[in-house]
């Protein structure tokens, strides 16, 4: 088996040995289990939240964008019974991809990049109420 | 948006040192000098910032967080929204990159859309007359205040300051459909996904909205798909290079979309920009790592390469069908891959596992992201030291 040498920092660990054969896996890997090494944390602390908002206003956001999706589908459903060719069925479907979008990027914000949209506005404004800490 | 006054003197056979002052905080410096002798003859060098610009075009306008987030990583530093600034903003900003979103360059918000009946796949929708103008400023150094596309309202908020960064990427539906803004590009890369990745990836992420149900995610991506024909992926023969994502076929009948077949497509002849190659450049390569040295779980790992025709293009296309299970997979096939501008053994794969959590981290879409990435950071480096070395020869006086 190749063998790694890192020439650089001491972020690549070798894995355990693992000579032996893998056994069968389901081909539905997702990223995260994928190396079952442990990886150098970055430089700097850095606290791990859940995939939720942490503030107010951010979590407003999110209510608001599923709220927006749940109706812009039903007013495309409606708008195409006329005509699926029309262009108001196309603009109808294109609102519906946009907020759909809008919802999934701040899912991957809170997720993956651990950032709260309204991070620095909170900091510099603590008193609003959009910067309450949400508590579920 | 800040401008910036160049001065003439009078005195003669002396150097000068003129400043202008734009509000923004990156000046720009002239060195003028006349001789007397030679009238007509003066050489203007400018130290000013040369911005390098990057082009991505992709669906659904700047949703590529993890990409962009994986080739600004290369750089160092973390990119994020700016701070104290619109919460809605659509930019990112790190160290030595900033993120634009083309959404912000809409000349209909989503009411003027409605009305008039246009997608905003439609370059109707969106001023190509602003986009180019902004890019140009920025390129040259020149800081903007770039309008907000807010994607929660639908609106168009006021204008955020934008400061030339080093190099500057614009993402988005358009990148290259206006011909001025394409002749600004430094590089450009289109990422292709197929129809059904497309629909499985937009099921995984719209599935658990209440809205959703799987007619609703197929008849979206239906009704878009005329424009996006029509307006989107034409810009595809533009890209210096392709990332083309496509169901696997090492599993039969895989509709999961979950195991990826990957190209990464290269446009040959692009200055600073030397394609990834397998083994031996030009030829043509077909390689399964996975054997007696590497244990591979099922389904593997295939690779590809070969030199093809693309658009009447000449290209080179690598090609990842698979997945990683092991970091010494990784490292294994990152050891076998050539041209890849990397600065240390193994850089690929550290680059991987700094966003292992990311999606796409274990097939080629995570690895080709990150080569893409290292190979524009190879591109930057290229430009700059020619850039230093080359005073510009300014016109006759």
């Amino acid at each position: 088996m190749m063998s790694a040498t890192a020439s650089h920092g001491g972020v690549m660990m070798l894995p355990s040995p693992s000579g032996a054969l893998q056994h069968q896996r389901p081909p539905t890997v997702t990223g995260s289990d994928m190396f079952r090494v442990r990886r150098k944390e970055p430089r700097g602390l850095r606290l791990v939240v859940a995939a939720t908002a942490k503030y107010k206003g951010t979590k407003m956001r999110e209510e608001k964008l599923s709220e927006m999706i749940e109706e812009k589908v039903k007013e495309a459903t409606e708008v195409c019974e006329a005509d699926v060719r029309s262009e108001e069925c196309k603009v109808a479907w294109d609102e519906v991809e946009e907020v759909s979008q809008a919802r999934a990027d701040l899912r991957i914000k809170l997720k993956f990049l651990n950032q709260d949209p309204l991070e620095s506005f909170c900091q510099e404004n603590p008193e609003t109420d959009e910067c309450r800490i949400y508590e579920d | 948006m800040a401008v910036s006054t160049i001065y003439s003197t009078q005195a003669l056979n002396s150097t000068h040192f003129l400043t202008s002052s734009p509000s923004s905080s990156s000046k720009q410096v002239f060195f003028y000098r006349r001789q007397t002798n030679r009238r007509f003859n003066t050489i203007i060098t400018c130290a000013a910032q040369q911005t390098v610009v990057i082009g991505l075009a992709a669906d659904s306008g700047c949703g590529k967080s993890t990409f962009m987030r994986r080739l600004t990583s290369v750089f160092g530093g973390a990119a994020e929204p700016p701070k104290g600034g619109n919460p809605d903003s659509n930019t990112l900003i790190s160290d030595m990159t900033t993120v634009i979103c083309l959404d912000d360059y809409h000349s209909l918000d989503r009411t003027g859309r409605k009305e008039k009946g246009v997608t905003a796949l439609d370059p109707r929708a969106n001023d190509f007359d602003l986009m180019y103008e902004q890019v140009k400023a920025l390129k040259s150094g020149i800081a903007v205040e770039k309008p907000i596309y807010n994607h929660v309202t639908g609106l168009l908020d006021a204008p955020e300051l934008i400061q030339p960064p080093k190099i500057l990427v614009i993402e988005g539906l358009h990148p290259m459909f206006d011909e001025r803004v394409r002749d600004l590009l430094d590089f450009s890369i289109y990422l292709d996904i197929s129809n059904e990745v497309k629909f499985a990836w937009k099921i995984q992420r719209d599935m658990a909205e209440r809205g959703h149900s799987l007619e609703s995610i197929k008849a979206s991506i239906e009704a878009r798909k005329p424009d996006f024909d029509a307006f989107i992926d034409p810009q595809k023969q533009y890209a210096d290079a392709v990332i083309e994502v496509l169901p696997t076929q090492l599993i039969p009948d895989d509709n999961e979309g979950k195991v990826l077949r990957v190209r990464l497509i290269m446009k040959e002849g692009v200055k600073y920009f030397s394609p990834v190659y397998l083994f031996d450049e030009g030829s043509t390569i077909s390689w399964i790592p996975c054997g007696r040295k590497l244990t591979c779980s099922y389904p593997g790992i295939k690779f590809n390469y070969q030199p093809d025709s693309y658009f009447d293009n000449e290209v080179s296309v690598v090609e990842m069908d698979g997945q990683f299970d092991r970091l010494d997979e990784l490292i294994y096939v990152e050891s076998h891959l050539s041209n890849l501008s990397t600065k240390f053994y193994g850089e690929v794969t550290q680059q991987m596992l700094k966003h292992a959590d990311f999606p796409g981290s274990n097939n080629g879409t995570g690895l080709f992201q990150t080569i893409v990435g290292l190979k524009i950071r190879d591109l930057y480096e290229q430009l700059i030291a020619n850039k230093a070395n080359a005073p510009t020869e300014a016109s006759k006086a």
